[in-house]
């Protein structure tokens, strides 16, 4: 009778062993791949912005100095960098509000199961799918002084010829701008928001029915603080996307005019590749790199009491 | 007065017809319990009554209006749903006092029902919590405080211990049946369990397939039913069926087929092609006194009883037997049956019950 020789695996145990070994190669090599890519293309340009930050280093020459914490002693004393500052705060609150609450006011409109819905639904959806290079470009179209459409309709409306140069002006150009970033942004929001709203049980609106609310009580009551986790994700996407908000600023302004529409973003790069003052560019890209990870720790806090109200 | 009374009520879904032509009154105070196998079409009886669903014919009556096209807020009803269906942003507080809030009711009123309401439920000490850190059945009571709040004409519950475990679904059955005796509303209760359509209602409306079967209390569904449907349906384990030997000898039911068949002489009924029998109503007997032997195939030992499932050559169901738990048997031995004949019903080809002579 043949016998399993003391201190020997059995078949099955060395089966499951080599199934283990395989899968944890295949796990590292799958796991080394993204990490690879992203401490190339992210880890790496993030150290190097904060190695140049202390440096003069002009984008350009192989030699530079460094000079301590003189770039950021600079910031604050730049009135550009301030006047950026307020801007990109503007330009965050706006391109957070609007994207957000037109999002929610269109997936609730269609929700309601308006007449054609479906079709909307994809419309509103389009511009996402556009980049902000060509979203910037049919923009700057409309929003052309002689033959745009914007001051075509305005014209047709008084019925006298309307001539207003939208972006040029420094009243208008970042409000005209946020409203192009909006035009492109609500889609997203509307889509996340009509996810959220699939997600509201059907018998808690029921309730609502029974007790007599009104469709506004629903809103009010109900739907928006049931919208919460969705309400979170979209104003995560805003900021992140406000934050990154850089080339339709390039496409419709850049920066201008006279630096109305600068953000801290478009600030940096004129600093950094028009000025050639590589190491103060990095030091704005720092801030606006702390300011981005304060963002994100707030939104993560907020996230976890949301999970804890609604699981 | 609060009674509800339906009037050739029916729905259709597309082309399925959901709800056929239902009549049904029930008095003010009474408890009645729609009972029914899954997708018969009790869920969407109440919801017609709520006026969640709108008919597709027929009237609803509450409280002697006609509420057939009404909004459910304006119909004077208050709906427990099976889950329960709290607001989870809200705190317990909130959700009892939510209807009173839409009406724009004074702070201090609010305050004062919702304490009535959680006193009465004995949920005083979860007002300031969300629906998140309560349990199943502290959840439901909430949702009962929220219905009870606004004072309604009919109280409706559609299958509203169905989440909860079975300890827990008999405490709250208890506190449902505790709570009809002191509000002494009506009270319309959705189920599958028939359990507890047994132990709490003043009278049970068997619903199949959109139709009323039978309307009647508990008792007297149990002892008379009207057709093999309700016979099935209520009482747990199910009443035993046997088809009836159509070729067996005169003033004598045969039952089963061939050799194996059952004589139950003179026990006779006309036209019938079926007969039921509770197993509470099968007894062990002598070899001499017994009417056929069967092989015990499972015995399920319950404590205060045990239910024996019996084999038997004529048919190819079991049959099952409730017993004292004291008789010693084992699976795999040969018993002899006896029918308590008194208690035989029969059925004829439709499944309808034959009067015995």
């Amino acid at each position: 009778m043949k016998g399993v020789r003391a201190g020997s695996r059995s078949p099955i145990f060395c089966g499951a062993r080599r199934m283990e070994q395989s899968n944890r190669f295949w796990r590292t090599v799958l796991l080394a791949a993204p990490v690879a890519v992203f401490t190339v293309f992210v880890i790496w340009p993030l150290l190097s912005s904060f190695h140049y930050s202390f440096t003069n280093w002009n984008g350009f020459n192989r030699e530079f100095d460094y000079v301590g914490f003189s770039n950021y002693a600079k910031i604050v004393t730049d009135k550009l960098f301030l006047n950026a500052a307020i801007n990109t705060v503007i330009w965050m609150v706006a391109a957070i509000l609007l994207p957000t609450l037109l999002g929610l006011g269109l997936a609730l409109l269609i929700d309601s199961r308006v007449p054609g819905g479906t079709m909307f639904k994809s419309i509103f959806y389009l511009p996402i799918c556009l980049s902000a290079v060509v979203v910037g470009q049919i923009w700057v179209w409309i929003y052309q002084p002689d033959w745009g459409l914007l001051n075509t309709v305005i014209g047709l409306v008084s019925g006298e010829e309307f001539r207003y140069p939208w972006l040029a002006k420094p009243d208008t150009a970042l409000g005209s701008v946020i409203i192009a970033w909006a035009w492109q942004q609500t889609g997203l929001s509307m889509v996340i928001y009509l996810a959220g709203l699939t997600s509201i049980p059907e018998d808690l609106i029921e309730v609502c029915e029974i007790e007599g609310a009104t469709a506004w009580q629903r809103i009010r009551m109900l739907i928006i603080p049931l919208l919460t986790p969705a309400t979170v994700v979209v104003i995560a996407l805003s900021v992140i996307n406000s934050l990154k908000g850089f080339d339709i600023l390039y496409i419709m302004t850049g920066g201008g005019p006279f630096h109305s529409s600068d953000t801290l973003a478009m600030h940096m790069y004129n600093e950094s590749f028009k000025k050639y003052l590589m190491g103060y560019g990095s030091a704005i890209s720092v801030v606006l790199f702390l300011i981005a990870l304060t963002i994100i720790r707030i939104y993560f806090r907020q996230l976890r009491r949301v999970d804890e109200i609604y699981g | 007065m609060a009674d509800l009374r339906l009037e050739n009520v029916s729905k259709r879904f597309g082309d399925v017809q959901v709800i056929n032509g239902v009549d049904f009154a029930a008095k003010h105070g009474e408890f009645v319990v729609f009972v029914g196998p899954s997708g018969c079409g009790k869920s969407t009886l109440l919801r017609l009554i709520t006026g969640l669903e709108e008919t597709g014919g027929g009237r609803i009556f509450i409280g002697g209006a006609d509420v057939t096209g009404m909004k459910p807020s304006k119909r004077g009803v208050a709906m427990v749903f099976q889950s329960y269906a709290l607001f989870p942003h809200m705190t317990v507080e909130d959700n009892i006092g939510f209807g009173l809030r839409l009406a724009k009711l004074p702070k201090e009123e609010i305050g004062r029902r919702v304490a009535e309401a959680a006193r009465i439920l004995q949920i005083e000490d979860l007002l300031e919590r969300k629906p998140r850190q309560l349990s199943g059945g502290q959840r439901q009571r909430v949702a009962i405080g929220r219905s009870i709040i606004r004072d309604p004409k009919v109280f409706l519950f559609d299958e509203p211990l169905s989440n909860l475990d079975a300890a827990l679904r008999v405490q709250m059955r208890l506190e449902i049946a505790r709570l009809h005796k002191r509000l002494g509303a009506t009270m319309i209760y959705v189920t599958h369990d028939q359990t507890e359509a047994m132990t709490l209602a003043d009278r049970i409306v068997v619903i199949n397939r959109g139709r009323i079967e039978q309307v009647g209390s508990p008792i007297d569904l149990y002892d008379h039913p009207a057709n093999r449907f309700v016979s099935g349906f209520i009482g747990s384990p199910a009443m035993n069926f046997i088809d009836v030997n159509e070729h067996g000898p005169e003033n004598c039911t045969s039952l089963g087929a061939g050799s194996a068949s059952i004589e139950l002489d003179g026990c006779q009924v006309a036209g019938a092609t079926a007969i039921g029998i509770r197993p509470e109503h099968l007894e062990l007997a002598g070899p001499e006194e017994g009417d056929f032997p069967a092989t015990v195939e499972i015995i399920e030992k319950l404590g205060a009883e045990s239910l024996v499932y019996l084999q038997f050559d004529g048919s190819d169901l079991p049959l099952t037997m409730r017993t004292s738990p004291e008789h010693p048997l084992c699976a795999g031995e040969t018993v002899h049956v006896r029918f308590n004949k008194d208690r035989i019903h029969f059925f004829d080809r439709d499944g309808k019950i034959l009067n015995r002579p």
